[in-house]
């Protein structure tokens, strides 16, 4: 049921369907003349047909039942047939539209335009013709059956075919057009409706007399029925054959028709009725088929011809405007078509190259083509003629100016199916700027060539993979390659790079190939030669659109020359840099407006600055440090002076302290110079600052140390003077000035030169003539200048002095000055004689004492032991004399006893020991001079004792070797022991000392007149003496030390009185060394 | 025979001197300690028993005569010198200083023993004044200011009236300082303290001569 309801057509056009279906019916019982045959057309059958045909197959019954209610609904107004009779002619009504529209779009398909002549002829048949017979079938038997109108079915049979089929070919047509227009506007021209209205009057006009019985003859209404046709084709038909039922239906219900006829032949007319009604309507409709069919191929055809033209033009055009020169050859090579450029471009066309006589083919290359081209032009065309081969070449053509350019030619041949030429088609394309363009290519290629080749560089290029590609001329003459060792990056650094730099150059390269930088690196290079070159090669990328790398393009500039300057540069520059740094000085640099900005590295040094700082130094740095280490006390000063020196331009120069690096403050000398352009601005200050704290300290210490040579030499209780060359005085010091009471000045006088002033004013006049005559002496010999003299004092009083002058000589031995100096001697010369004697007493004394202190130590020695011995003593007689005696104790005390006793007999015998030692301090001697000092030394004791020493000394006597300090004491002790042997005898006291050679040996004697020895074998023991105040070591000692020097000494009585004292002395017999 | 009630001192460089002397000395039941130099015997521990001191002239460090005048400034036993070479200068010298005798090596011991005798009976002497001195020293330091005012003007002899108008006080007063002063001085009578202020050395300021300047 869905279904159903989903296909239902609209209510609208159903009740139009029922309305039209309705108004069918009141038609046909209308034209219903013959009575009692009920139908004579049924225009419902047409419009049920026309509806199935147009609606869908589901929708039909639909249509089936609303046909059914008009068809009753009729049946109900106008023909009373019973309902079962009414059902069965309607069931054979629809089942007739149902078959005749099935059939109809089974044979035509949709939609159902009736157009041609075969869609109409196939409606009419099967529409008109085949479904009738089902619905006349059924009806006419429903008739029979039910006896309505006592109808016989074959006698109800024909007309009922004929009134549907009618009904059918009246009505369908107009129902399509009708359905099937009923939205779409008909474009009629004011011409067409005019002949519209035209034909529809005449043909109602001709309709009217006709059928009004005017006209013997009904058919002439054909002629305006097929014009309409003709003129509007199926729908003029349609409304035409509407308009003829309309009109005979008109005439033959009113009964003036000949179809209405009497009763007699009311079947005939029915069925002549019908007949012309249908007859007409398949006429109309066959000629309208006809008529359409017929415009739409003059149709077709008009637009066919139009698409040609349309086609042909735009060929032309191309053919025209393709810039390319196309011309037409006959078979032959005759030309025969030149396009519109072609003809341009010569600026003639064919007939004009038209030579009569000649060839068109050969004038046209004569005239048209360069000469030099022209005879091989001619050549390939008639060999492409002659042999069918397409030809293809490239020469000048002129041009309307005159110009020849170049073309490429190129003809090919048309053939028909048989392989014969039709025709050459040729065309020529003008080249010419690309011919010079190519040649200017070339041009510019050897060009660069040459250039790339010529370049005093090396150009290479590289593939991407680092394959050399291409290496210039230059590069192979230079490097001795040649072209076939070309290898790849690796290879070409082995050979050619410096083996220190080859690891860095396969390093960038490598990485440069990677990543695609630019290459750029100094190394150095083989030549052919052998030899390194610096070379600085930059390698840059050729890229593609795409960005990857086409090639590479190296070039290599050979900067030996460069290099070794730039190392000669820097040398200097490095010369220069160590000139300026170790320059003992500190040397900076200002800007204009007095920023410090360079130090040099002594200055860095002094400052303390570190290395490693050094270089990040800036001005500001630089200012800090100044600041820091000038002095406080300096700081204004020098601030001032830069100012200045900054203001005008003129030199600065200043003595500051500066603080050194340990915290010293030195003085430096600081000065500056500025450097000016050529315009004389300042464009540098330049600067040094010498340390010459040394100097200063040094200039300092050497003005201190003159200052106290000057006070010293004032100070010195010294007269000093200092004279020219030629001995003219020209200093005095305070000392001679203030001695003398005279000065420099009171020396100066018109007739006599200073020398001879100063002399004749201060020295004694008995003196005067010596000390001059020395002096001039000295002065021209040069020899040292010394004298004793009297010198007048300021006072007026004559004082000795001892003058001493000598002359300071410079390297070559001139004489440059003289300095001299007096010394007052007059106290000491009157002091000299007081003074000697007191030195010999003092000798004296000193040698008594020393013999009186060795005895006194002697004797402290011998003491200790003693002093001991005697406690010990004591002790013991005191252990032995208390109650018991305690003998242990006493015989301990004993022992001790016996080794004191032992210990001060060790310490004789090594008193003894101390005079033979101390060979070393003796040497070869006469013994003369010892005996003189002695007897010197003794004088005085001798004359106070009132003794007279007699002293003789052989002459010539041999050295000996002796201690003299030690012989002087043995002859001291001697002589003194005979002075005191004598001290008690009355008469003259003769002391007499000889000393003469006896044999290998030195013998000496001392020879008193005393009371003689009384025991000579005693007195040389120890501490055996016959004076009261005696130790009795002195002769015990003297024995020693004459032994020690290998002689003997002893004692003998003297006749007629005294003793005589005899010691020798060996001869040296070699020579002391 | 060896007793502990002195000591006898020796000071000498030489060892067998030491030695000979300590025997002598102990023969004559005495008891010695010897010293090697003058600092040994300076740094040693004494006994405080009466001593007496035997010493060298002639000492490695210092001289013997240096050494008496060194220690001259405190209490120290009386010294008996001995020397190997004695000079007449020398030996003046050290009696005057106070030495007991100056002994020429060898000595006898006879003289030996007289000195170093005569040298412990004068230092045990010594001792006991030093003793008694000590002991009023203590009793002085017992007395008020007061009555330390008060003795000097008692023992300058003025009256009680002149020497309380002297300290500002009533004459009661006065005596009553004076009873305490001598009673704590242990002495009766006047001639007694004068004659300890003496000993201690107590300034006297007044006289009665000088009256009130």
């Amino acid at each position: 049921m869905t279904r159903v309801w989903s296909y239902r057509p609209q209510l609208l056009h159903l009740g139009l369907f029922f309305a039209a279906y309705i108004l069918g019916c009141g038609f046909a019982q209308a034209l219903a003349i013959v009575p009692g045959t009920g139908i004579s057309i049924w225009p419902p059958s047409g419009l049920f047909i026309a509806t199935l045909i147009l609606a869908p197959k589901q929708s039909w019954r639909w249509w089936v039942l609303v046909g059914c209610l008009g068809e009753l609904f009729g049946n109900i107004l106008w023909f009373h047939s019973p309902l079962p009779a009414a059902v069965l002619i309607y069931v054979g009504n629809a089942l007739g539209a149902m078959v005749g529209a099935w059939l109809v779009n089974r044979a035509l398909g949709r939609p159902v335009r009736l157009e041609t002549l075969r869609e109409v002829l196939v409606f009419v048949v099967l529409g008109a013709g085949a479904a009738p017979v089902v619905s006349a079938t059924v009806g006419s038997a429903t008739l029979a059956w039910f006896g309505i109108l006592s109808q016989t079915f074959l006698g109800a049979w024909p007309l009922w075919w004929i009134g549907d089929a009618t009904g059918v070919l009246i009505v369908a047509p107009l129902a399509l057009v009708v359905i099937q227009n009923w939205n779409s506007k008909a474009e009629l021209s004011a011409a067409r409706w005019i002949e519209a209205c035209a034909v529809g009057l005449i043909l109602l006009g001709v309709a009217a007399l006709s059928l009004g019985g005017y006209l013997p003859f009904s058919y002439i209404i054909m002629p305006p029925l097929l014009w309409a046709a003709v003129r509007f084709e199926f729908k003029g038909a349609a409304v035409t054959l509407a308009l003829l039922a309309l009109v005979t239906a008109i005439f033959t219900i009113s009964g003036a028709s000949q179809f209405a006829g009497n009763a007699e032949n009311q079947r005939h007319s029915q069925i002549m009725l019908q007949l012309f009604l249908a007859i007409s309507a398949f006429s109309a409709l066959v000629v309208a088929a006809i008529s359409r069919q017929h415009q739409l191929a003059l149709l077709t055809l008009r637009q066919s011809v139009e698409a040609l033209r349309d086609r042909e033009r735009e060929l032309s055009q191309i053919v025209n405007m393709v810039p390319v020169h196309i011309r037409r050859l006959t078979p032959e090579g005759e030309p025969t078509f030149f396009n519109k450029r072609l003809v341009d471009f010569f600026g003639l066309d064919l007939q004009q190259l038209n030579r009569p006589g000649t060839s068109q083919l050969v004038a046209n290359i004569e005239t048209l083509v360069h000469p030099d081209d022209a005879p091989s032009l001619l050549q390939a065309v008639r060999h492409a003629v002659a042999t069918g081969e397409p030809y293809s070449m490239k020469y000048r053509m002129r041009r309307a100016d005159g110009v020849y350019r170049w073309v490429d030619g190129r003809a090919e041949p048309l053939r028909d199916e048989g392989g014969k030429i039709l025709q050459w088609y040729a065309i020529s394309i003008d080249i010419d700027d690309e011919v010079r363009a190519h040649e200017a290519l070339r041009d510019r290629e050897r060009e660069l060539s040459q250039l790339v080749d010529a370049l005093p560089v090396h150009v290479w290029s590289w593939t991407p993979a680092g394959e050399l590609a291409y290496v210039n001329k230059r590069s192979l003459a230079d490097l001795g390659l040649s072209k076939a060792n070309l290898e790849d990056a690796v290879r070409v650094a082995q050979k050619l790079v410096h083996p220190d730099d080859a690891p860095e150059v396969l390093r960038a390269s490598a990485n440069s190939l990677k990543t695609g930088d630019v290459f750029m690196m100094r190394y150095r290079r083989r030549w052919k030669d052998g030899n390194y070159r610096w070379i600085e090669a930059r390698a840059q990328p050729l890229r593609d659109q795409d960005g990857a790398i086409v090639h590479w393009y190296q070039v290599s500039i050979d900067i030996e020359d460069e290099m070794q300057a730039q190392e000669a540069l820097r040398n200097r520059e490095r010369e220069f840099s160590q000139l300026v740094d170790m320059v003992p000085s500190l040397l900076w640099r200002l800007s204009p407006t007095g920023e410090p900005t360079f130090f040099n590295k002594r200055m860095m040094d002094f400052f303390g600055v570190d290395p490693r700082e050094a270089n990040k130094l800036d001005t500001s740095g630089r200012v800090a440090i100044i600041e820091s280490a000038i002095h406080p006390d300096d700081s204004a000063e020098m601030a001032k002076a830069l100012n200045r020196s900054l203001a005008t331009g003129k030199r600065f120069s200043m003595r500051y302290r500066l603080r050194r690096a340990d915290g010293v403050y030195r003085w430096v000398d600081g000065s500056a110079e500025p450097l000016r352009d050529e315009s004389g601005r300042i464009v540098q200050w330049y600067g040094l600052s010498h340390d010459i704290d040394d100097q200063l300290r040094a200039e300092e210490t050497l003005r201190e140390s003159e200052r106290q040579l000057r006070r010293l030499v004032d100070a010195l209780p010294t007269l000093i003077w200092a004279a020219a060359a030629d001995g003219e005085p020209i200093y005095l010091n305070r000392r001679l000035a203030e001695y003398v009471g005279l000065t420099l000045v009171d020396l100066d006088s018109p007739d006599a030169s200073r020398l001879q002033m100063a002399i004749q004013n201060s020295v004694h006049p008995d003196d005067t003539a010596s000390v001059g005559q020395a002096l001039a002496h000295s002065f021209t010999t040069g020899e040292t200048f010394t004298m004793k003299y009297r010198h007048r004092r300021a006072d007026g009083t004559y004082r000795w002095i001892i003058g001493r002058a000598e002359p300071l000589r410079d390297t070559d031995g001139t004489i440059q000055q003289w300095y001299g100096v007096s010394f007052d001697i007059d106290d000491d010369v009157r002091t000299q004689e007081e003074l000697r004697r007191t030195q010999e007493r003092l000798a004296v004394a000193s040698q008594a004492a020393s013999l009186a202190e060795l005895s006194a130590s002697i004797a402290h020695e011998v003491n200790q032991p003693l002093a001991a011995i005697v406690a010990n003593s004591h002790a013991c007689h005191r252990w032995l004399s208390v109650e018991p005696p305690n003998v242990e104790r006493a015989t301990t005390v004993a022992e001790r006893i016996i080794r004191d006793a032992n210990a001060a007999a060790d310490i004789v015998s090594r008193i003894r020991a101390l005079f033979r030692q101390s060979p070393e301090t003796r040497n070869s001697t006469t013994l003369a001079s010892v005996i003189t000092e002695a007897g010197g030394l003794m004088a005085e004791e001798g004359a106070r004792r009132r003794v007279r020493m007699d002293i003789s000394v052989e002459n010539n006597l041999p050295p000996v070797t002796l201690d003299s300090v030690q012989i002087q004491q043995v002859l001291i002790n001697l002589i003194r022991n005979g002075m005191d042997a004598m001290d008690l005898i009355a008469g003259e006291k003769v002391l007499e000392v000889q000393a003469r050679r006896v044999g290998s040996e030195v013998q000496t004697e001392i020879i008193d007149c005393g009371r003689g020895i009384g025991s000579p074998d005693r007195i040389f023991e120890p501490f055996f003496t016959t004076k009261q105040h005696g130790m009795g070591m002195g002769l015990a000692i003297c024995r020693s030390i004459v032994e020690a020097h290998g002689g003997r000494l002893w004692a003998e009585e003297n006749e007629p009185r005294g003793a005589r004292f005899i010691f020798t002395l060996p001869i040296a017999t070699k020579a002391a060394p | 025979m060896t007793t502990d009630d002195h000591v006898v001192f020796i000071v000498d460089d030489d060892g067998r001197i030491r030695e000979a002397l300590g025997e002598l000395l102990e023969a004559h039941g005495m008891r010695a300690i010897a010293f090697g130099s003058a600092g040994e015997y300076v740094n040693a521990e004494k006994p405080d028993v009466p001593a007496c001191l035997i010493l060298d002239v002639e000492l490695p460090d210092i001289n013997g005569l240096e050494l008496q005048r060194q220690i001259a400034v405190g209490d120290h036993p009386p010294i008996v010198f001995i020397t190997g070479h004695g000079d007449i200068p020398s030996s003046v010298r050290a009696i005057k200083r106070g030495a007991v005798d100056f002994l020429t090596k060898p000595f006898s011991d006879g003289d030996l023993m007289v000195a170093v005798h005569t040298a412990i009976s004068e230092d045990r002497k010594k001792r006991s004044e030093r003793a008694e001195l000590s002991q009023l020293r203590q009793r002085y330091l017992e007395l008020t200011p007061r009555e330390r005012e008060v003795l000097p003007l008692v023992v300058s002899g003025l009256l009680n009236k002149q020497a309380a108008s002297e300290l500002g006080i009533s004459e009661v007063t006065l005596q009553i300082h004076r009873r305490n002063m001598m009673q704590k001085m242990g002495t009766a009578s006047l001639a007694d303290l004068v004659r300890i202020a003496e000993r201690l050395e107590i300034p006297v300021n007044h006289s009665r001569r000088g009256g009130g300047n």
